[in-house]
């Protein structure tokens, strides 16, 4: 793997804000990779770094395998779509697409070629000549997307591109992005705080908190092994329910159940179950359910959402679950008051210590 | 049941408020037709109409000491709003960057002052500093005083707009390879320019219109037109001095309507479609 971006012991402090703390990553060549977390987190602080906007406090970047940690932005084979857009106002769409290539003296027929060619990958065909206030905010992201685009980055920073777009617009552009990028075969690196984009966009996905990076991994790494229980509780919706190992890869729940789970954590440990509400199922409670973990409880509440049905468990533990099922005819409903058996696959419990 | 006693109410309000209207506008711009018209009357005074005549256009074209004061005061205008422009604008930059810095209200509080103590103070403390250390009094004192009276002013208006730039544009910049000064040239200057216009106007019309600072400071022979005019209305009022007023009035007309026209054409060339 050829190593397109790498950040080593990355630290940026703030006076005594820590926005970024002591961040290990490598992004490969070719790679869609997001960084998701929630406000605050550090993302864009990361994301800055990498451009050279910012300077890390501590710690090495290195970009195919050059140090630039304290090079300027200029100096950096990145460019960047800002969140703002931060298209020139006085500037056509051509000549906004074309600055970076001017800057770089680049002879006008090469630079007039290439804005082209870059107007036509984010279709804005017939807009050269108009101003950014002139563009709707779908155009506007375009043209922020060709102008960086235009100067062929060996990577490409994303910033929240798409956080001020109406959803069907959203929608239709993470589409669009994913389709340019797989064209022009450039690294992306992608900040978003929408756990749905970054889930279906990346490649790999970076989780953030607090300045910290908590896990690295594809789309499936994150949603069904997350390494903790800020990251299960982020991506996705989750049951957390308190427990203690027993026996090897056993967990007692409130001195109720005991159910099998994945965990290599030794006996004796308080871990968090974590249940995802869709990889249960209701039974009835005189139902045989063999070689799945088994409880026992009642069914508190349901919730009608069209595609599927949401109903609130209390276990006998007394802990309540949230339990997602398909609404499809051949399945029975419950109602509330009923008494219900829940199954899970043991593989569908994973056992957080943190 | 109150509501036509409203509306007749609001309607008399609206009769009020034109009539006050035009009050005003007679107010304002009487005594400026009076002024034109009497510059160009036949008589030796004011009180009475002599009749249309260039007469004292001719005698102000062949005044010796009144043409040297104008052309002093072009010179020092210009002069001034020159190098004023360029510090001004220089101190709005700084203090727009370095925000943070620890001096930046203190440099603030210094910028405004000049603009709050009233000019006769400013005059006097001009006057006591070039007597300190023994420069004397000519244009170049005029010059020196009016950069340091505009400076303010220009850093003020320049300031404005440089607070509604989004920082993130320059960053962009850099980000598209461009330097330092790149950035500058291509991107934060081209957006400023309003505001460092408007400070350029507002500096030349303070600096043709100063007399308190000009009074004060000027050697002799450096008199600038408007102190000129001041004293010759002290010696004898005759529509001389409405000629000399209707051409100022033009001059700053020009200027007005200048600035105006400047300002409009960025946004009336944004609109060609398609190549
Ligand atoms: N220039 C700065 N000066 C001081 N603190 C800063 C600065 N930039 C960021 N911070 C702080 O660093 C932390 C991380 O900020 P950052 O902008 O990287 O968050 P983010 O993950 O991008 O959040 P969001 O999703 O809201 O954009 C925050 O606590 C923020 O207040
Ligand atoms: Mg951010």
């Amino acid at each position: 793997m050829t190593v397109a971006v790498g950040l080593h012991a990355v630290t940026k402090r703030f006076g005594d804000v820590v926005a970024v703390d002591a961040v290990d990553l490598e992004i490969a060549d070719g790679e869609f990779f997001s960084l998701l977390g929630p406000s605050g987190c550090g993302k864009t602080t990361t994301l800055r770094m990498i451009a050279g906007l910012e300077f890390p406090t501590e710690g090495s970047i290195r970009i195919f395998d050059e140090e630039v940690a304290l090079a300027p932005p200029n100096k950096r084979p990145v460019n960047t779509v800002f969140q703002s857009y931060a298209l020139f106002p006085h500037m056509t769409v051509a000549e906004n697409v074309g600055f970076g290539l001017a800057m770089r003296k680049v002879p006008d027929a090469e630079l007039r070629r290439r804005v082209g060619e870059a107007i036509e990958l984010v279709r804005l065909g017939g807009m050269e000549n108009r101003r950014p206030t002139q563009l709707s905010g779908g155009q506007q992201q375009r043209v922020a997307l060709a102008r960086a685009l235009v100067n062929r980055p060996k990577v490409l920073l994303l910033d929240e591109p798409l956080g001020a777009l109406d959803l069907k617009l959203r929608q239709a552009m993470q589409v669009e992005l994913k389709d340019i990028q797989r064209e022009v075969g450039i690294t992306f690196v992608y900040v978003t705080h929408d756990q749905e984009e970054a889930l279906t966009m990346s490649d790999r996905i970076g989780v953030m908190d607090a300045g910290r990076l908590l896990q690295v991994g594809t789309a499936e790494d994150i949603y069904e092994r997350p390494a903790n229980r800020f990251v299960a509780d982020f991506i996705g919706e989750t049951n957390f329910l308190d427990g203690v190992i027993v026996a090897e890869g056993h967990v007692e729940i409130g001195a109720a159940h005991t159910v099998r789970a994945r965990t290599g954590a030794p006996v004796g440990t308080a871990v968090t179950l974590m249940l995802r509400p869709e990889k249960i199922q209701l039974h009835h409670p005189d139902e045989v359910v063999d070689g799945r973990n088994r409880l026992e409880g009642t069914v508190r509440h349901r919730l009608y959402f069209g595609d599927s049905l949401y109903y609130e468990i209390e276990l006998k533990s007394g802990d309540t679950i949230d339990v997602r099922v398909e609404n499809v005819p051949s399945l029975p409903r419950w109602d509330p008051g009923q008494r219900v058996a829940v199954s899970f696959h043991h593989d569908a419990a994973d056992a957080l210590t943190e | 049941m109150n509501v036509p006693t409203h509306a007749a109410a609001s309607r008399n309000a609206d009769r009020a408020l034109s009539v006050h209207g035009v009050v005003v506008f007679l107010f304002l711009y009487v005594p400026i037709l009076l002024l034109v018209v009497f510059s160009f009357s036949d008589a030796s005074n004011l009180s009475v109409w002599g009749g249309w005549s260039l007469r004292w256009y001719r005698k102000m074209f062949t005044n010796d000491p009144l043409l040297r004061s104008m052309r002093n005061s072009v010179v020092v205008a210009l002069v001034s709003t020159g190098i004023s422009t360029v510090l001004g604008t220089a101190a709005a930059l700084a203090l727009e960057r370095y925000r943070r810095w620890l001096g930046k209200r203190t440099f603030d509080a210094l910028l405004y002052l000049p603009v709050i103590i009233p000019d006769v103070t400013m005059g006097v403390m001009l006057l006591m500093w070039f007597t300190t250390i023994n420069w004397s009094l000519s244009l170049t004192t005029i010059i020196l005083s009016h950069i340091a009276f505009n400076i303010s002013f220009v850093a003020i208006v320049v300031r404005a707009r440089l607070a509604n730039l989004d920082p993130s544009l320059e960053e962009a910049a850099a980000d598209l390879y461009a330097d330092r000064w790149q950035a500058f040239r291509r991107v934060t200057l081209p957006l400023i320019m309003p505001g460092i216009v408007g400070g350029a106007l507002l500096a030349l019309t303070l600096s043709l219109d100063d007399v308190v600072i000009t009074s004060l400071v000027q050697g002799p022979g450096s008199t600038t037109l408007p102190v000129f005019v001041f004293g010759l209305i002290k010696r004898q009022v005759t529509p001389e001095i409405n000629a000399v007023s209707t051409v100022m009035l033009l001059a700053s007309m020009v200027l007005v309507f200048g600035s105006l026209a400047f300002q409009r054409e960025p946004r009336a060339g944004a609109n060609p479609e398609a190549p």
